[in-house]
């Protein structure tokens, strides 16, 4: 089977049309934009749902549009598992009902099969079979919203926002079946969003989306870190995020194991269970010290050497952030931090500098368990 | 009940059944085109579709018996085979129809103007036809309106007129439904027999929306 998309696509809209390229092997993908780039555009005209987009459009060897051929395949040929924003189940369905609403396509011989019984175990549907649709929780709608896409026997799936509009505590339940679905399907997934700590977290390959336009693609990290400087995105601050495994309780928190013998403390935030643990950490709480600090209040020092270092490219201006690449550990972690020009000349930091990465526990927020 | 009386109730029944069903199809699909597509001259197509709501039903029933006359445009000279419609309960059940289309297209439109289309969209991105999408998401979604827009259609044809008797004529036994029979019993002066009709078309309305609104709310718990 030939993986990999290809897009080449304009679709007009009334104050600006989205024109983006992108070709790529990888299977996990994010579009990252402010609410209004377009990216739900992109995800519709790849659905099938924009009759006015142009291009071309290519999923895993089959072509869904090709204009200057003619080709403009309809929604229900395309095999996209769409999965919007406000997961428009049927509301005359019960959950069963909505899940198998897909199902006769996946049983066409060249659709991808996957086991509806393995979709009702890995998104834990099975009790809600015969809910009514509006009985569930937002959670519960996501959920069957997914699974109904993935028992259609997608080539592509297409997430619109599927951690918009929730709480934290709900996200950190959600996140998990989203990663689950990526490891245990292998669908090639597109999912849009305007969380870059999500998308680095599911997404292999992103696109930075302005416009329209793509500002930037590539690997999340690297993407993330040179779109923080850039002047739309000036206002956010880049978020680290790290995983590892629960180690033991201690106080409050939880240590936390990066690599062997590495280990951080973070805040336990409400959660019990052990596991594998992502959290997030703003390049802004973390502190870079010359010399390991003594008495200090913030329990995290983790010894490290500057890989690259980024300034925002703002003429004279004197408190332009500048993001300072960390590596740690055995030499695969990173982490940002950001701190000002003048804290940068005044330690006289460069490349190859060691440094002390310095942060408190209650800094690192708790992305998801699992 | 006088045996007259049972014959025009059943008469009716019988006109008001027929004439839904055969409306309900093209009503139905007209109040779908209206509400889902646009096209050059839709407010003239739909203006003439509910005309017949604001004329005088006797001029629609003159309407209906000019093109039906043996040298009307439908009549027996141009067809070449007699559709036998003129003066007969089945010339009632089209006078019906026509009088009841506007009120059916109208509801019917309101329905499929409630079900969101972005939920079509999804059905065809499930791989479902447009088709499959009209059966499956469409008009189960509509459901609840387009048996309200029976239930008003079939009510239209049970009060139906002037079209009516123009059409069909007023023939005790064959084409004189419950209408046209108070009609006739105050013209003879059968005041009594009259107020009889009266109450008996009174429950059967009353009947008609009373079930309506128990199939209504019976769906509405379950749906």
């Amino acid at each position: 089977m030939i993986s990999g998309i290809t897009l080449d696509l304009n679709v007009p809209l009334e104050r600006f049309s989205v024109e983006v390229k992108w070709e790529t092997e990888e299977t996990s993908l994010g579009i990252f934009g402010h609410s209004g780039a377009g990216k739900t555009t992109i995800l519709e005209a790849l659905a099938g749902l924009r009759p006015l987009a142009r291009g071309l459009i290519r999923v895993s060897g089959e072509t869904w549009l090709d204009s200057a051929r003619g080709i403009d395949l309809s929604p229900e040929k395309r095999g996209a598992g769409y999965v919007p924003q406000d997961t428009l189940l049927f509301p005359h369905r019960d959950v069963l009902g909505n899940l198998l609403s897909g199902a006769r396509r996946s049983e066409g011989p060249w659709r991808r099969k996957l086991s509806f019984e393995r979709v009702l175990e890995v998104l834990e549907l099975r009790s809600l079979k015969e809910a009514r649709v509006d009985e569930l929780s937002g959670g519960e709608r996501q959920r069957v919203a997914l699974g109904r896409a993935l028992c259609s026997g997608p080539s592509l799936l297409l997430l619109d926002e599927p951690l918009a509009g929730m709480d934290l505590p709900l996200r950190r339940r959600i996140l998990p079946y989203l990663i689950r679905v990526r490891e245990e399907f292998s669908v090639p997934t597109l999912f849009v969003s305007h969380d870059a700590s999500e998308m680095r977290l599911l997404c292999r390959e992103v696109m930075v989306l302005e416009l329209g336009k793509a500002l930037a693609r590539g690997r999340p990290e690297e993407v993330f870190f040179d779109a923080s400087l850039h002047p739309v995105f000036r206002e956010e601050v880049f978020e680290n995020v790290l995983q590892g495994a629960v180690r033991e309780l201690k106080g409050p928190g939880f240590l936390v194991e990066l690599e062997r013998d590495l280990c951080v403390l973070i805040p336990r935030g409400g959660i019990v269970g052990a596991g594998k643990v992502v959290f997030g950490l703003r390049a802004e709480d973390i502190l870079l010290s010359l010399k390991p600090p003594v008495g200090l209040s913030a329990q995290n020092v983790i010894p490290g050497i500057i890989r690259q270092i980024r300034r925002a490219d703002a003429g004279e201006e004197q408190d332009v952030p500048v993001l300072v690449e960390v590596a740690f550990g055995r030499g695969d972690l990173r982490m940002v931090a950001s701190i000002t020009s003048q804290s940068r000349s005044r330690l006289n930091l460069a490349e190859g500098s060691e440094v002390h990465l310095v942060f408190k526990a209650q800094s690192c927020r708790i992305l998801t368990v699992h | 009940m006088s045996s007259s009386a049972l014959t025009a109730l059943l008469i009716s029944l019988k006109v008001s059944l027929v004439a839904t069903l055969v409306v309900l199809p093209p009503g139905i699909a007209l109040g779908l085109l209206f509400a889902r597509r646009s096209f050059p001259g839709k407010s003239i197509v739909e203006t003439l579709t509910y005309l017949s709501l604001v004329l005088p039903p006797t001029a629609v029933g003159y309407l209906l018996l000019s093109l039906l006359a043996r040298r009307g445009p439908l009549g027996v000279n141009a067809l070449g085979l007699d559709l036998d419609l003129l003066f007969t309960w089945k010339g009632a059940v089209l006078a019906s129809a026509v009088m009841a289309l506007p009120l059916v297209v109208r509801t019917a439109r309101i329905a499929f103007e409630g079900v969101n289309p972005r939920l079509e969209s999804m059905g065809r991105t499930l791989g479902m036809g447009p088709l499959r999408v009209l059966w499956e998401i469409t008009l189960p979604l509509a459901r609840r309106g387009l048996l309200a827009s029976g239930i008003l259609g079939f009510s239209r044809a049970l009060g139906e007129f002037g079209a009516t008797v123009i059409v069909a004529g007023n023939i005790p036994g064959k084409t004189q439904t419950l209408a046209l029979a108070i009609f006739n019993d105050i013209q003879i002066g059968q005041d009594d027999e009259a107020r009889r009709l009266v109450g008996l078309t009174a429950a059967l309305a009353f009947l008609a929306i009373w079930i309506s609104e128990r199939l209504l709310s019976q769906r509405r718990k379950r749906a």
